[in-house]
């Protein structure tokens, strides 16, 4: 298998997504295709939180868009529930999507300007209903409150509210159908800080209101620890690490993991300020180089980085995976 | 001390509207030694951008200004008023948010930069696209004879950011603004640049205004750092001191909302609550005053002026945080479980309280 393998799966009855091989390509026309998620398999469980971090053009939001079908994959499954939605069409999708919802990272252009935000919210209702195929005012006024947004601002349009009360918006519509699992695509990067702050802390609440199970993805390491039970590192459609949140920041292995965490404006205490020193560009997906995809930029790379693929291994009986050949020795026991 | 760099003194900036006047610089005042790093941080519409766009002459002519800028001994706005050319761009240059659109999507980035030398030190066109070739080697661009041919399509965010660097330093400036130089970029490129722009100011002796949103950009690689919040420099003060012994309520509860990458993960974030003011006929008070949880009745009834110590510790407050009229106002409070402009106040585990 290419590379990263399925050792971070886990044999656990509670894991509502199962992400098995995931590949997705995109045509960019005279034959040639972008590989943008190349053989990637991870699992949630229900009610965890998954932060995938990594900087752009690295597949993220593809892999979250390809859960609820979004973009078409190229091979491998997603199960959830039994049902293999790469492999679902027509009605058996339509019929699963209220259980999958989505939140976007520019609250704004997210929501129909012309519309009253009563509308934008009730809208998935309107389609669905509820259990009982029905559903009244009372339920978008409770969805409102729950966010934070006054009940009487209920005709309102997009453009007179903030863009902190646009994502509020966003949360309450996406919250209608009571879906299981809430994908978060950058939902905070186009905040300002203070704002930032009340939109986490309102996912964290609804998460435990609604019994959510969460995908968050997110180019920023700190917002990504604070929100997350476990963490992907993605880089070029593979993955590098996954693990514990903690665990994760507290001993990153892979190399790229280190660059990251190096490089933020206030570097974290557990890495060394060299580990930032990586070379060059991110290479074209369209070609990505063979081996390790870190290979041309990575500092401890060797032959065997250009020529076989590192697999997932697991770090002692940790919840942390790791796909790198030389991987970083942090001492152990501290 | 010698009379530094760059002096701001009560700058004001209106901008009528058909809503009304927008005030969105209210007196803001900057002192700038030469060499020194300035970060002026700040969220949307506190009037960071404006600020920097004053000092460059880049505001629209419908603005209303008023104050003084002095720079290097020179009176800027009447430079300005006089049509002066060869200033902006030479002497005083900027580096803007977005690569892309900062760029000219049909010239290829050597004559961008060579346009700048010819206009401005008259250099001829062969003579301009050799020292941008250089330029582009400074900045750290692989290939610099190869990319001047290249147009801004073919580059990176990272590299066009680079160009747009070069370009900005093609007239050896003494004064770099950068607005928000790296918010559009990813974090190993971001740092990339920082470094750069560490480097070139240190072996320039230039010295350099760095505007941003993100308080651990100002904090890495500023000398002194300036809030702004609705039009006004809440708190000054050199970066250390800043961030380890605030004094404004704001400044203490933006460092107190950020997710931190040492908490541990789940560790429940102190939000600001409200939002920033509106600019349009703002109440003659503390503008913070409704959000922040010191607020006291004569945070309404006038606007506090800059007090501590002048050119080291400045901060805008009656009740400043991390004192004792600040703890007694928290604590008062929080008995009240409002504040004066009816804030309420529950669960604040803020440690001054």
């Amino acid at each position: 298998m290419a590379g990263t393998g399925r050792a971070p799966l886990r044999d656990d009855p509670n894991v509502l997504v199962t992400v098995t091989d995931l590949e997705v390509e995109f045509p960019v026309g005279k034959g040639a295709v972008v590989h943008a998620v190349s053989g990637i398999s991870f699992d949630v469980a229900e009610g965890e939180t998954l932060g995938i971090v990594g900087e752009s053009g690295c597949g993220k939001s593809t892999v979250a868009k390809s859960i609820i079908r979004l973009n078409s994959i190229k091979s491998g499954s997603v199960d959830y529930q039994g049902h293999d939605l790469a492999q679902l069409e027509g009605e058996a999708l339509r019929k699963i999507r209220p259980d999958l919802q989505m939140i976007f990272q520019d609250p704004i252009s997210s929501l129909n300007p012309r519309r009253k935000i009563r509308d934008v919210i009730s809208e998935g209702l309107a389609v669905w209903g509820d259990e009982q195929g029905s559903w009244s005012q009372d339920r978008i006024e409770e969805l409102m409150l729950a966010v934070g947004i006054d009940p009487k601002f209920g005709d309102r349009r997009p453009h007179q509210f903030s863009g902190g009360q646009c994502q509020r918006i966003g949360i309450a519509r996406a919250l209608a159908l009571d879906p299981k699992v809430m994908i978060c695509d950058e939902p905070v990067s186009a905040l300002d800080v203070s704002v930032q702050a009340q939109v986490l802390n309102l996912l964290e609440d609804m998460k435990q209101r609604y019994g959510l199970t969460l995908l968050f993805i997110s180019h920023d390491l700190s917002v990504v620890k604070n929100v997350s039970d476990r963490i992907i590192v993605m880089y070029l459609g593979k993955a590098c690490e996954i693990g514990n949140a903690d665990e994760l920041y507290e001993n990153p292995r892979h190399p790229y993991t280190r660059a990251l965490l190096a490089s933020i404006p206030e570097p974290a205490p557990t890495v060394d300020p060299s580990d930032g020193d990586i070379e060059g560009e991110l290479p074209s997906p369209i070609n990505p180089p063979a081996g390790c995809r870190f290979n041309t930029r990575c500092r401890h790379a060797t032959d065997i980085c250009y020529r076989e693929e590192p697999v997932m291994q697991q770090v002692g009986d940790q919840d942390h995976y790791f796909a790198c050949h030389h991987p970083v020795e942090v001492a152990v026991g501290l | 001390m010698a009379e530094p760099q760059l002096t701001v003194r009560d700058l004001t900036v209106r901008f009528p509207t058909t809503r009304g006047v927008v005030q969105a610089l209210n007196g803001v005042n900057i002192e700038l030694e030469k060499g020194q790093m300035l970060g002026i941080v700040g969220e949307s519409g506190s009037g960071k951008s404006v600020t920097a766009k004053t000092l460059m002459n880049l505001l629209p002519r419908s603005a209303e200004v008023e104050g003084e800028v002095i720079f290097e001994g020179n009176d800027v706005r009447k430079l300005a008023a006089e049509g002066r050319e060869h200033f902006w761009g030479v002497e005083m240059t900027m580096v803007f948010q977005d690569p892309m659109t900062s760029l000219n999507p049909v010239k290829k980035c050597g004559e961008q930069i060579a346009e700048t030398l010819r206009y401005h030190l008259g250099r001829s066109k062969k003579e301009a696209l050799e020292e941008a070739v250089d330029l582009l080697g400074q900045v750290g661009l692989p290939d610099p004879a190869k990319r001047v041919d290249q147009y801004p399509h073919e580059l990176s965010g990272g590299l066009r950011q680079r160009v747009v660097i070069a370009m900005a330093l093609a007239c050896q400036p003494s004064l770099l603004i950068a607005d928000e130089p790296t918010t559009a970029v990813d974090v190993t490129v971001q740092r990339n640049l920082l470094n750069l722009l560490d480097r070139l100011r240190e072996e320039r002796g230039m010295s350099m205004i760095l505007i941003t949103h993100d308080l651990g950009v100002a904090r890495g690689r500023c000398d002194d750092v300036a809030v702004m919040y609705a039009g006004r420099i809440v708190e000054r003060s050199d970066t250390e001191t800043l961030f380890s012994d605030s004094r404004h309520p704001y400044t203490d509860a933006l460092l107190r909302s950020i997710p931190r990458i040492e908490q541990p993960s789940h560790t429940r974030l102190e939000p600001i609550p409200g939002r920033p003011p509106e600019l349009i006929n703002p109440p003659e008070q503390c503008a913070y005053a409704p959000r922040c949880r010191f607020a006291q009745a004569d945070c309404l009834e006038a606007i506090p002026e800059s007090q501590g110590v002048k050119g080291m510790h400045e901060f805008a407050c009656f009740h400043p945080a991390n004192t004792d009229r600040g703890r007694e106002a928290l604590a008062a409070n929080v008995a009240a479980g409002e504040t004066a402009a009816g804030l309420p106040i529950t669960g604040y585990a803020g440690g001054a309280a």
